[in-house]
């Protein structure tokens, strides 16, 4: 068991719970090398501290208005209690859409790197087809045995799909964000999709829906399944090959999940216990930016 | 001229004076202020830049010396004949003596202005052409007598009529299909014709003597800009964004002053190679960009992303209009009569041109082979393909394209993007991510 520490939300619909934990049985003291992830998203802001190469404690939180603080916040949050200062670290590396605004990090490095990386270390090396659905962006990463990056897609600049979009649908419809997947599969028979795959024209399509008199829950339905369809092109354009996995916020969201499983006819990895591994796959940039960070630190040892 | 039907009325709604005067100086300064900043970034990138390349900062200044020095010209009765698009023959109009200028337009601002009248669907080239022509922006297309308009997509057809409000538009019809028996003779028909309009225009017979000079003059020029692109192939003597600067100037510069300027270019980089003095790390990852044009100053957002990213990406060859291809290939003349320059001129336009505006059973072959021959001879690890939206027949190549590079197992990107600054955020993320992929033989 981790020692998980959750910062509950106000009650606001869209407010996703905060949370972080450090690694029982393991001393950042006794560690040679000594690195940390951190991954500034536009919604979320992840850090993961690794001691060797093993993580050691991390973080999930909310991005700020400030990509800066956001970053100074989630790698302290992560540090609380252990003791650990800046000072500790061989290496940090940022990623995300803030990481050249990460300041205390040696180097920036992208969030699709970082996912593939980060993916290759949760589920091992046969995972090919990354699926990142993160707070303003989707992407299909495909990637090799190590990890590496082979090719990706990435969406358009628009939010349809991702994590701010469900934040936006799960206000308007009053269902609390981390209820929103179980919530959408509880209809009898799966609904036509929205046609709008814009945030701003599904939300209004959405209203629309409620007002002919749908159900909360058919609404939702209707916006998965148009989301889901929208990432599930994206994957089948850049091909995909098994393993499969989802990393990103949306990984929680089973409503999502559920959903472009089915339109590929595939499943993704199933996703390991949090609680015993501490392995989360919103996690995967903040994780892989760790490693890199510590492959860094080595690469410069030797020259 | 505006037809019977429509006398007297433009395309374009009338605006006033005053407005037009506004907007045309503010989109003024901050292109002023672009260029600027592009000079400064390429030179931040490239910290012991040679001076030669000052004189190509100058001449990229759409507002500073060279339109003064046409302007001049022309007050003292030349003519200055403004084109589109490469279909145009250059040798032509230098043999009637007048100026040739490529009047393209890169500019995002006037992309938002011709947004008020222009379709969204249409491409930003075309927008951003008619945004320009809205406020009298471009000095070349203002200083243009007459403009050669080859109609390669639907976008450049109906910029013909826009423009054909205020400016004589020559259009020219290159034909579809390359290869069938009769293409040639049309082109060349079409060619007859342009070089009677331009005879027009100018006043000026192209005579064999006239017509012999110019194609020398242009020879000479191909040559000094092959030179450029063969200092290209080994490790990087020049970072690909000054390459591309040189390569646009010559599409608005006296030509025989950039042979000059270039070939002293030319000099100082190959006494770089021999002192191993390089513009970027030798083991930076090398891009090939493809793809609808990239105009200066504007367009020079994913140059400039490649060439800023960490990791860094260095453009050692293009496959565009607006560079590797502007004078690659030259004139070849067997015998100096005026039939057979002509028609050597007339092959040159048409046969080695890459415009994906051609089709063919099998795709685009002229286009793919230049792609393939490149990435081997300029040691290419990736390629960037890059697409505006709107820009249809670039679009619709892509499959084909990337088929042929994955079989050849190298990476490819397409990298669609708008004349817009507001999505350099992400395309920084898909460029550095490209990048990171191709540096990824160095293993971390």
């Amino acid at each position: 068991m981790t020692l998980m520490d959750k910062k509950e939300g106000k009650g606001e619909y869209w407010r996703w719970l905060e949370y972080r934990s450090i690694m029982p049985g393991r001393d950042w003291r006794n560690a040679e090398v000594i690195t940390a992830g951190v991954d500034v998203g536009s919604v979320g802001s992840k850090a993961v501290i690794m001691a060797d190469g093993e993580i050691y404690s991390w973080s999930v939180m909310r991005t700020g208005s400030n990509s800066s603080d956001s970053a100074k916040k989630a790698l302290g949050w992560a540090m609380e209690g252990t003791g650990l200062k800046l000072n500790n670290f061989n290496y940090i590396v940022g990623t995300g859409y803030g990481r050249v605004n990460v300041p205390m990090a040696n180097r920036a490095i992208t969030e699709i790197a970082c996912h593939a990386k980060g993916a290759n270390y949760i589920w091992g090396p046969t995972v090919r087809t990354v699926l990142d659905v993160g707070g303003q962006d989707v992407k299909a990463i495909r990637c090799d045995e190590r990890g590496k990056v082979v090719s990706f897609l990435m969406n358009d600049k628009c939010a349809a799909g991702t994590g701010r979009g469900m934040e936006v649908i799960a206000d308007l419809l009053q269902i609390p964000i981390a209820d929103v997947g179980k919530v959408s599969l509880s209809v009898n028979e799966e609904p036509e999709p929205v046609s709008s795959t814009c945030v701003v024209f599904a939300k209004t399509e959405a209203v629309g829906l409620l007002r002919k008199g749908w159900s909360k829950d058919k609404v939702l339905a209707a916006y998965l399944r148009a989301m889901a369809i929208r990432m599930s092109e994206l994957i089948e354009k850049v091909g995909c090959e098994r393993d499969f996995v989802i990393t990103g916020g949306q990984s929680k969201n089973i409503g999502i999940v559920h959903r472009v499983e089915n339109i590929l006819g595939m499943k993704r990895l199933p996703v390991p216990s949090l609680e015993e591994t501490g392995l989360d796959p919103m996690a995967a940039g903040a994780m892989g930016a760790a490693l890199f960070a510590k492959a860094l630190h080595e690469r410069s040892m030797k020259r | 001229m505006a037809s019977d039907i429509e006398a007297g009325s433009k395309y374009i709604p009338e605006m006033s004076k005053k407005e037009i005067e506004e907007l045309r100086s503010s989109i003024r300064a901050a292109s002023i202020k672009v260029i600027k900043e592009n000079t400064e970034r390429m030179k931040k990138t490239w910290p012991n830049r040679p001076e030669t390349m000052e004189y190509f900062d100058e001449i990229s200044n759409f507002f500073g010396q060279r339109e003064k020095e046409i302007r001049e010209q022309k007050e003292a009765g030349k003519k200055v004949i403004g084109y589109s698009c490469m279909f145009a023959p250059v040798e032509l109009i230098l043999a009637a003596d007048a100026i040739p200028v490529r009047i393209g337009s890169g500019w995002y601002d006037a992309a938002k202005l011709g947004d008020r009248i222009m379709p969204v669907e249409v491409c930003p080239v075309i927008r951003s052409t008619v945004g320009a022509k809205m406020v009298n922006l471009s000095p070349y297309l203002e200083l243009s007598d007459a403009i050669i308009n080859p109609l390669t997509c639907d976008g450049r057809t109906k910029l013909s009529e826009i423009l054909s409000d205020y400016k004589p538009i020559l259009p020219m019809c290159p034909p579809r299909v390359k290869d069938d028996p009769q293409s040639l003779s049309l082109w060349t028909e079409e060619m007859q014709v342009i070089k009677k309009k331009i005879e027009e225009v100018t006043e000026r017979k192209i005579n064999r003597k006239r017509l012999r000079s110019s194609i020398k003059v242009m020879q000479r020029a191909t040559k000094a800009f092959r030179r450029l692109q063969d200092l290209r192939k080994g490790p990087p003597v020049i970072m690909g964004r000054d390459a591309m600067l040189v390569n646009q100037t010559s599409m608005w510069d006296d030509i025989g002053r950039w042979t000059e300027k270039t070939e002293a270019l030319c000099d100082e980089l190959e006494r770089r190679v021999n002192e191993k003095k390089w513009a970027c790390p030798p083991d930076t990852p090398r891009v090939m960009v493809t793809g609808t044009p990239m105009m200066w100053p504007d367009s020079w957002k994913v140059p400039n992303l490649i060439e800023e990213s960490t990791p860094q990406g260095v453009m050692v060859a293009d496959e565009l209009c607006s560079g590797d291809r502007i004078l690659y290939d030259p004139v070849g003349v067997d015998e100096w009569t005026m039939s057979d320059m002509f028609n050597a001129v007339s092959e040159r336009y048409l046969m080695a041109s890459t415009c994906p505006c051609f089709t063919s059973e099998h795709g685009n072959e002229d286009r793919i082979n230049w792609l393939m021959d490149r990435i081997k001879e300029n040691k290419v690890d990736g390629v960037i393909y890059y697409v505006v939206r709107g820009c249809i027949l670039y679009a619709m190549e892509y499959a084909r394209v990337k088929r042929v590079l994955d079989r050849m197992g190298l990476p490819v990107y397409y990298l669609d993007t708008e004349y817009t600054r507001e999505d350099v955020g992400q395309m920084k993320t898909r460029v550095e991510a490209f990048l990171e992929m191709l540096e990824a033989r160095i293993d971390i």
